[in-house]
């Protein structure tokens, strides 16, 4: 399994794949950071580092199925699939091997954005990190779950371009839940919209993104990331039954 | 021992294996036979835990591959129709990867990738990335990856599709090589292929099996007659009633004249053991012979044979059952 694993890594890190989609995301992320600090007005000159993370979900949206897209359906494509399916490891294996490996990319990218925050420091300013901590682990778990969207997309089709279009489509739906819940229809029914801002990660990520650590959230964006790798080792598994 | 039981899939509504048992036994080549489309390909998926199986039993070596995968795949070594390998990668890392997730660690691994490139001569290839490989030797490659791990079984569907024909023959010499620690089953749609390297085959076509039984024995079923032709020089009449005289053959079928005095006689008979009598018999006739050689049906006429023809109704039923099948306007309550 741990080869798979660094086999995936590879994949990423031995194109130039991981490194334009690393650069691409540090740009966005330093637009949203100097447009900040040029925002800036009034007598406390604050800023929020989590406010970027949430105005970047939108850009995110179109990365994160560019790192995804290809799991399972490139795989398909070539024919490589046979020979990890004819390995002695299992789909369950197969599937976790490479969730974590483009997990593993993620945080890289992540890490990286560290640089703002330490720029912001080093150059005099204060920076509250306890909250700022719980800002990235809502950030990277929410890109968890969009992460395990993709890989479930991945698994679907053939083709990668279809592979990401699916995951910008699922992704885009999961960012404006909150949008369908306050939409006129929905006013009139507040059960219907109460059942649907259950499944927001909009409003959850907000909690973590203003330093509140709630127990809910965290089961909640663990078991929709279980739900989805789930689905996806239940997806590749069944592929196997119905081709042909 | 690799023991496939009543073994049936269906896509859909299509069976594209009907209910086929074979045997393998151990240190044996098994050659898979068939015209393209025939099921041999999904038949190999389906021994080697690609493909789940619509019904029957696959065992290999005692293992049932749908109950206890992992175990049952750790003893096959499967070369796909298309080498699965990954364009990106150079030749040494894939097959290290290869052999990691078979499970072999450390300097078990180096050896083995090492010894895998050096029995397929891509050991200067090595550092080249895949991408750039032609297809014989991305071919190589695969079968490189199905080496390692030291599977008693290994399964090969079509092994020498796209190499040239030196390496036609160099993978050949390996596959004859590899019989002595494992098992083969080799898949093929080339004759001569089947014919150098196996032992048994299975012919396989629209799903069923044809004909099962060595190589020499299908021959021998398509009748045991063979053609004896004797190039002889002398009297065309002498030689004719001379060699008409030998018991247990018929009559000169052909004279084919070849030059001064010299032609060539065809004779059928039952089998090759007359040849002695009627060169003893020309012998003592003072007649000289210049050369003498016999003709079988080939194999590839018994596959033709075997091959060609639709599989026939059991009886009327069974084609009622598939017309019912075949044509979606076709109403049961109307009868």
């Amino acid at each position: 399994m741990f080869s798979l694993y660094k086999k995936e890594l590879q994949s990423y890190f031995y194109s130039p794949f991981a490194y334009v989609i690393t650069a691409l995301f540090l740009l966005i992320f330093s637009f949203a950071f100097s447009s900040s600090i040029s925002d800036l007005s009034g007598t406390q000159l604050t800023f929020s580092f989590p406010g970027m993370f949430y105005s970047n979900l939108y850009f995110f949206i179109f990365l994160i199925p560019a790192l995804t897209m290809r799991m399972f359906s490139e795989e398909r494509r070539t024919g490589t699939e046979i020979l990890l399916m004819t390995s002695p490891l299992n789909v369950f294996q197969i599937v976790i091997a490479k969730f974590l490996a483009v997990a593993t990319v993620y945080l890289t990218m992540l890490v990286l954005t560290l640089f703002f925050p330490i720029v912001t420091a080093a150059t005099g300013g204060g920076v509250m990190w306890s909250s700022l901590a719980c800002g990235y682990l809502g950030f990277f778990l929410w890109g968890l779950v969009c992460l395990a969207i993709g890989m479930l997309m991945s698994s679907f089709t053939e083709s990668p371009v279809i592979a990401a279009i699916l995951g910008e489509g699922a992704m885009l739906l999961l960012v404006f839940i909150d949008g369908i819940k306050s939409s006129g229809l929905f006013e009139s029914l507040p059960k219907a919209a109460k059942v649907i801002g259950q499944f927001s990660t909009n409003e959850r990520f907000v909690s973590f993104s203003e330093g509140i650590f709630k127990l809910s959230d965290l089961v909640f964006f663990l078991t929709t990331i279980i739900l989805f790798v789930g689905w996806t080792i239940i997806s590749v598994e069944k592929r196997r039954w119905s081709r042909g | 021992m690799i023991e496939i039981k009543n073994l049936t899939k269906f896509y859909g509504n299509n069976a594209a294996v009907k209910n086929i048992s074979f045997t393998v036994k151990d240190h044996e080549i098994l050659g898979f036979l068939g015209p393209n489309g025939a099921g041999k390909s999904t038949t190999m998926n389906i021994i080697t835990g690609y493909l789940p199986s619509s019904g029957g039993k696959v065992l290999i070596g005692g293992t049932d591959i749908a109950e206890n995968p992992s175990e049952a795949k750790r003893k096959i070594g499967y070369l796909p129709e298309i080498p699965p390998v990954y364009p990106d990668m150079k030749v040494k890392e894939y097959l290290k990867f290869a052999a990691g997730i078979k499970g072999i660690k450390g300097a078990e691994k180096k050896a083995q990738v090492e010894d895998a490139m050096e029995k397929l001569k891509i050991k200067d290839m090595e550092n080249r990335l895949i991408r750039n490989l032609s297809k014989g030797y991305k071919q190589r490659v695969g079968f490189a990856q199905a080496l390692l791990g030291n599977p008693e079984y290994l399964i090969l569907d079509e092994p020498t599709v796209g190499l040239d024909p030196s390496q036609v023959v160099e993978v050949r010499n390996l596959i004859m090589s590899l019989k002595k620690d494992h098992t083969i089953i080799l898949s093929s749609h080339i004759l001569q292929e089947i014919q150098a390297v196996c032992e048994r085959v299975v012919i396989i076509s629209h799903g069923e099996i044809r004909a099962m039984d060595t190589i020499k024995h299908l021959e021998d079923s398509m009748g045991t007659s063979v053609v004896i032709n004797i190039k002889a020089e002398g009297d065309r009449e002498k030689i004719s009633a001379c060699i008409s005289s030998v018991a247990g053959i018929g009559s000169v079928t052909e004279v084919i004249p070849e030059g001064d005095n010299v032609n060539t006689y065809k004779i059928s008979a039952e089998n090759d053991d007359v040849r002695k009598d009627i060169l003893s018999a020309l012998v003592k006739n003072d007649i000289s012979v210049s050369e003498v050689s016999s003709e079988r049906p080939s194999l590839e006429e018994v596959f033709v044979q075997l091959t060609a023809s639709a599989p026939k109704k059991r009886d009327l039923r069974d084609l009622l059952n598939e017309m019912e099948s075949e044509n979606p306007y076709y109403d049961k309550e109307e009868q």
